[in-house]
């Protein structure tokens, strides 16, 4: 297949040690990576954990408010890449619309905040797993069985030693799958990011393009090994994610 | 256990109204022609005039359908062809294909189109073109959602039995792939065709590292005029976002036509 071969040669290429050796030396390399891993996490935890409230909330009323919350979820997933960043700076740009109303109350917070920062770049990433995760997460509430509770409730447990003990145990294979599509997803997320900072991102996906196409001195090799430890991050979290759900049974 | 239905409503009314703000103050965005205080002034429909009349943009916006539809069509003929076949001839080869047509799961994004480039980047003549570059990176892209849409509907049909019965009756095997096979696997193709094209259509890194200035989609068309102009801009993402609200929609209805149609069986 065409994918095997444009692999190959490629990462025949980046395997001289001295670009690896590169990466792991130079503070904008290492910066990037670092970086892009904790955008990662923490966009993914962040986004699970309101996903958990959300989904918990379409798993209890069923009906027609879920039907409506899915569908502007599927509404809301659509709208990622340069769209989503743009968005942003209309509301927490320099002049944006929160940015206005922050410096008229007062609120140090909105009238300080920086969309173009990281903290702006994770706000943009946790707007983009949310939807999905939510989307994700309901199959595996729908297999909480109904009888758990009531079995909780007879030998004398409440809610939270249901939610502790029983629900969200049994939810956790269903929670670490979603981590690892959400934490490649943002990974791999370029646009938002790009848009955003432009190629002052100090992102790992702005990192690896730039080396072959844009202002720089393209470097295929150097850029091919970025990529490369790119995908074992990836595959590292996949792995540790399937691992643990397999341990779960 | 007790059920309290308040809770729930709230976290579902804060989640929405949250995560359609944006959405919704892009398109306030786009037809008020001053926002630097904290009520828009100034309605105007302008910029939607301006960006329907503005050619470079209509040229970008038809790259960008004709770049969705090509890919598309290419593999979905291509791998109907592949599962057919092998399906009747080779069922062995079931499990190969399927973790194939996988692969392309694990490049996501900027590798998929940076090991394209750092291959074919020099290459000689035509092999270098970008417009067929991308195509390919795009064929690359969707093939595992093109394949699973068509594996999951050719699995539901007994597809021996009905071309046996259609030999018997005296129709080549090419003829009764197109006259009964293809005809009941059609509502599962068309929805995977269509989660395809909303795919490339949204998609910036790919054309971005690979076609760059060498071809202008809508999305780097907007990447660019987002520096000029706010409103112009926002009143393009508006544009884009119905275009990809209208194919998602078209999609959903295709599955409830069929779920209807399952239930009536």
């Amino acid at each position: 297949m065409a994918v095997v071969k444009s692999f190959m040669p490629n990462e025949g290429m980046g395997f001289t040690l001295e670009n690896y050796k590169q990466i792991f030396t130079k503070e904008l390399y290492l910066r990037s990576i670092l970086n892009s891993v904790w955008i990662s996490i923490v966009s993914a935890v962040i986004g699970i954990v309101i996903a958990f409230w959300g989904a918990k909330a379409v798993y209890n009323l069923k009906g027609r408010w879920a039907c409506i919350f899915r569908n502007i979820l599927n509404i809301t997933s659509n709208f990622a890449g340069i769209p989503l960043a743009f968005a942003f700076i209309i509301l927490f740009g320099y002049t944006g619309v929160f940015t206005q109303i922050g410096q008229k109350l007062n609120i140090s917070f909105l009238a300080n905040f920086n969309v173009y920062s990281m903290k702006g770049l994770l706000m943009t990433y946790i707007y983009f797993q949310v939807p999905l995760s939510i989307l994700l997460l309901i199959p595996s509430f729908e297999g909480l069985k109904p009888q758990w509770a009531e079995a909780v409730s007879l030998l004398g447990g409440d809610a939270k030693v249901y939610w502790m003990k029983v629900a969200i145990p049994n939810l956790m294979p269903g929670i670490l799958g979603v981590f690892s599509v959400t934490f490649a997803n943002a990974l791999a997320a370029y646009a938002t990011g790009y848009a955003l900072l432009t190629n002052n991102a100090m992102l790992l996906p702005v990192r690896v393009s730039e080396q072959f196409v844009g202002d720089l001195l393209p470097n295929k090799e150097f850029g091919s090994a970025l990529a490369v430890v790119m995908m074992i991050l990836m595959v590292i979290v996949t792995t540790l994610t399937s691992l643990r759900q397999k341990k779960r049974g | 256990m007790k059920k309290k239905f308040l809770p729930d409503k709230c976290i579902i009314l804060l989640i929405s109204f949250c995560w359609l703000m944006p959405l919704v103050l892009t398109f306030l965005y786009s037809i008020f022609c001053e926002w630097t205080r904290i009520v828009p002034t100034g309605f105007t429909l302008r910029y939607y005039k301006e960006i329907f009349t503005d050619s470079v943009f209509l040229a970008a916006l038809v790259r960008s359908v004709i770049i969705a539809i090509i890919p598309v069509v290419l593999i979905t003929v291509l791998m109907l062809l592949v599962t057919y076949v092998m399906i009747l001839y080779v069922p062995d080869l079931n499990q190969v294909v399927s973790n194939l047509a996988n692969i392309p799961y694990a490049l996501q994004g900027v590798i998929l189109s940076v090991t394209i480039i750092g291959l074919y980047a020099g290459a000689p003549g035509w092999l270098s073109n970008r417009f067929l570059l991308l195509t390919g990176a795009y064929c690359i892209l969707v093939l595992p959602y093109i394949y699973r849409g068509i594996k999951n509907s050719i699995d539901s049909i007994n597809v021996k039995a009905m071309v046996d019965a259609a030999q018997m009756l005296g129709a080549t095997k090419w003829r009764a792939f197109i006259a009964i096979i293809l005809p009941q696997m059609k509502t599962g193709i068309l929805v995977a065709m269509m989660l395809s094209m909303s795919m490339i259509f949204g998609d910036f890194v790919i054309v971005n590292t690979i076609g760059g200035s060498y071809f202008t989609t809508a999305g780097i068309y907007l990447y660019k005029q987002m520096a000029k102009s706010g409103q112009k801009s926002s009143s393009m993402i508006v544009v884009l976002f119905i275009t990809t609200l209208i194919i998602s929609g078209i999609m959903s209805k295709i599955e409830q036509k069929q779920r209807k149609q399952k239930g009536e069986r």
